[in-house]
């Protein structure tokens, strides 16, 4: 009787152990072999720089210097006296630091992507970037904001890295593993020169970025920071002076980065009641409709109504990615879509379900621009690209997606249509309608220009990213929230507003 | 023999209640004569207009007033003097009230198939009255593919759940009875439709962990008409475990570490004819919170127990 009862306990114990299950927190992925390394990178054209030998470096001590010989010293004894926690950072943070950084924006745009609710009062205050702490705090890491923070981030770790290859195979001083045989490589060695240091790079302009984007992070990001860059001197692959030339080349691209930032009409973007007005009220006179906010409380203002006139990366002119006009509620068109979004309401499938939510990417999430990095990351690992590969990805991918959504933008307040809630009688939702007019689905616009770029990218995967980009713009039809003219014409803006970006990629040196 | 529906109300009561603490245990004192059986409908309505973001009480024009109904099935048998099983099977409709900022569309299916035992260890009576003590078990787990992650609609939390539950009661021969109790409440996790969520940092993962629970009970109860009725005040509470706050202005998510503290009253009526027939009521208020709804339910059932087999010797 007594081993009966034991066996049963066993049994309960050891089916509650086995539903434990890991949840992914992060990137799985350790250090690999890269595909190539680049050596002509520094010749390729940078997107802030004119070249990669626009930021200056000076020239390193030799291997057998004293100076040298000494740092190599240090190296070694902080290899001998590393901490198992040390340790765990080290393999953290892999020799592709790129996608580690990428994924804490992305946490960082899902910690920040929180509308402000409404005061005791029903008034609504807007974050501030002059007072962060709040309430509420700032930013809002909305879609439109994400894909900015995103595509700086991106672009300006892309030219640092230009600027340290550049620099790499001048100077071509090796990293220390090769130089003394007493310093083991914890990663896959791959005889990148180290100096400046590709890492360092890395986490300085991530630091500089995110903490230009995210204020109230500032400790984090330097605590990031450190530790990456201890990091790189305890797997073997930089001396201090390697990581010194890299931070300089970090501070200086993300100091231009960042002087373009202030200046890109983002702080305008979330403009006053009295010009979100007047644009409801031109769109209302040429079209004969306006778009409402159905929120309790009524919010004022719509999401960055001047999100449209923001700075462009590849696009000279907004409006000449404009889409053609939308259906005039009442007509023949129109009412046929209302038709569609009513089927798809009465009739909820699971597939259309799980489409819905699948790329819903809402609110306390990493919004849509942050799910095609999220996805962008998975193919640069499968393709196991190198640092620098893996930054012009990104960089190309989120110029397209940010220029994707100012060219939306301009459409929805532009146009200043409704979505369907407000049009059709009683109806109801499964994803939440967002705070801006319908015409053209943002969702759409990015998805499609996150695809292309992925398409140029990856050609050889472009079936599935088109597929993906489609599928993410039809799920807001199937969510209620979005017309289907609004998913596809969106989808083709998307991939129009990308062209601009990959005519750029084209001829930045990397295809030859 | 009447007042062994009891248990089954009681059970039902935890079922129904508050999408938040759905299938607790057995929560009663009584067993059934081995070879009956016990069947129950009963319908919940449930109702709130604020809820617990973190520690804040708010309201929340985007929701306005969550509504929520449940119809309930179950039936419980005795499998010997000693030993209950339950099974149990709830239909579910949430919505708000409109109007509403969000204009969601509320949530409606089968939610949790709920089995349990109960098993009396202890059965002594003294001078003054008489003493029980019983240990129970439930499982459940989702019998639908309802979505978890779509809060406040979400029928259920969409985990399989494990709990145990201690009771001791104490019934005075003047028909007075004292209960109390405590259980752990184990649940699992659930999957969400997204690859991705934020619980304080990235999860790259569609699963959710669904935090495990502590529970207890407490309950003052009268038998009237000699033993015709019944009365219970009963106060209930549940701790997560592990879990993250509802984020400013934000939905919940399954991930939450929901806390609660509930007030109820509770009746049951049974009548001389026909016999086994029975009706219950109960209404119950959350009082106290953390990321839970400031529910307030009203509960109604109908019972029938009879034998179902003549238990030889």
């Amino acid at each position: 009787m007594k081993s009966y009862k034991l066996s049963i306990i066993v049994v309960v114990i050891s089916v509650l152990v086995s539903c434990n299950k890991d949840l992914n927190t992060e990137l799985t992925y350790e250090s690999y072999e890269f595909a190539g390394i680049d050596e002509d990178a520094g010749d390729w054209n940078p997107i802030l720089l004119a070249s990669g030998s626009d930021i200056s470096v000076d020239a390193p001590a030799a291997t057998n210097s004293a100076e040298y010989q000494a740092e190599l010293s240090e190296v070694k004894s902080k290899i001998a006296s590393m901490t198992p926690d040390q340790k765990k950072k080290v393999d953290f943070w892999t020799n592709n630091s790129v996608l580690r950084w990428n994924e804490i924006a992305l946490g960082l745009i899902a910690k920040y992507n929180l509308i402000p609710g409404p005061n005791e009062d029903e008034s609504y205050t807007l974050p501030d970037p002059s007072n962060p702490a709040g309430p509420p705090p700032f930013p809002f890491a909305h879609p439109p904001y994400a894909s900015r923070a995103l595509a700086y981030l991106s672009v300006a770790q892309f030219d640092g890295l230009i600027a340290a290859w550049h620099y790499k195979f001048e100077f071509n001083r090796p990293a220390p593993y090769l130089v003394d045989s007493e310093i083991p490589n914890t990663y896959v060695s791959n005889g990148l020169p180290s100096y400046p240091s590709e890492g360092a790079v890395l986490a300085t302009t991530a630091r500089k970025i995110l903490t230009a984007m995210f204020p109230l992070e500032a400790e984090y990001l330097s605590k990031l920071e450190q530790e990456h860059l201890e990091s790189l001197i305890l797997a073997g692959e930089n001396v201090p002076s390697d990581l010194e030339a890299g931070i300089k080349i970090g501070e200086e691209i993300a100091t231009i980065a960042l002087s373009r930032a202030a200046n890109d009409g983002m702080k305008n973007a979330q403009a006053p009641k009295a010009v979100s007005d007047s644009l409801r009220a031109a769109a209302f006179e040429r079209f004969g409709w306006q778009w409402e906010n159905l929120e309790s409380p009524v919010r004022p203002v719509g999401l960055t109504p001047l999100f449209g006139k923001v700075k462009m990366w590849n696009v000279p002119n907004v409006e000449a990615t404009r889409p053609e006009i939308p259906p005039a509620p009442g007509s023949e068109i129109f009412q046929k879509d209302i038709k569609i979004l009513e089927d798809y309401a009465d009739n909820v499938t699971n597939e259309r379900r799980r489409i819905a939510n699948y790329w819903q990417d809402g609110l306390g999430t990493y919004t849509p621009p942050g799910h095609w990095n999220d996805i962008a990351g998975e193919y640069i690992l499968k393709y196991k690209m190198n640092v620098i590969r893996t930054a012009r990805t990104f960089a190309y991918m989120n110029m397209a997606i940010m220029d994707g959504g100012v060219s939306c933008w301009d459409a929805k307040y532009y146009y200043y249509y409704p979505r369907p809630i407000q049009m059709i009688k009683d109806f109801e939702t499964i994803a939440g309608t967002p705070n801006f007019p319908s015409y053209t689905s943002g969702h759409s616009v990015f998805s499609a220009a996150a695809a292309s770029v992925l398409t140029y990218i990856f050609p050889q995967e472009g079936e599935i990213f088109n597929e993906w980009a489609e599928e993410a713009a039809i799920s807001r039809v199937y969510g209620g929230i979005h017309w289907t003219f609004d998913a596809t014409v969106g989808t083709t803006q998307g991939r129009n507003v990308a062209e601009y970006t990959i005519n750029a990629a084209k001829i930045d040196g990397a295809d030859n | 023999m009447k007042k062994n529906l009891r248990q089954l109300i009681l059970l039902v009561g935890g079922l129904g209640m508050s999408y938040l603490s759905l299938a607790q245990t057995p929560t009663d004192g009584l067993l059934m004569p081995k070879g009956d059986i016990c069947f129950l409908i009963g319908y919940e309505y449930g109702q709130f207009d604020h809820y617990w973001e973190g520690e804040t009480l708010r309201k929340n024009g985007t929701i306005a007033k969550v509504q929520r109904r449940t119809v309930l099935a179950m039936a419980a048998y005795g499998i010997t003097d000693k030993l209950d099983a339950y099974i149990g099977l709830p239909y579910v409709s949430t919505n708000s009230t409109t109007p509403n900022g969000g204009k969601f569309a509320g949530a409606s299916g089968i939610q949790d198939l709920t089995l349990g035992l109960k098993y009396r260890a202890l059965n002594s009576k003294t001078e003054k009255g008489q003493w029980s003590v019983f240990g129970s078990l439930v499982f459940s787990t989702p019998a639908s593919n309802y979505l978890s992650d779509y809060q406040p609609y979400s029928l259920g939390i969409g985990a399989p759940q494990l709990a145990w539950r201690a009771l001791a009661e104490y019934e005075f021969n003047s028909g007075l009875y004292l209960r109390g109790s405590g259980g752990y409440t184990w649940k699992g996790y659930t999957q969400a439709e997204r690859e991705y969520y934020y619980n304080e940092g990235n999860y790259f993962t569609s699963w959710m962990d669904v935090p495990s629970a502590w529970t207890y009970e407490a309950v003052v109860g009268h038998w009237f008409f000699s033993k015709g009725l019944r009365v219970e005040l009963s106060y209930n509470s549940s701790r997560s475990t592990s879990g993250d706050d509802i984020r400013a202005y934000n939905a919940p998510q399954p991930t939450n570490k929901v806390d609660m503290d509930r007030v109820g009253v509770f009746a049951q009526y049974f009548f001389k004819k026909p016999k086994g027939l029975g009706v219950v009521a109960s209404f119950s208020q959350v009082i106290h919170g953390r990321n839970a709804p400031e529910m307030a339910a009203f509960n109604a059932g109908v019972t029938y127990q009879f034998g179902l087999f003549k238990p030889k010797n």
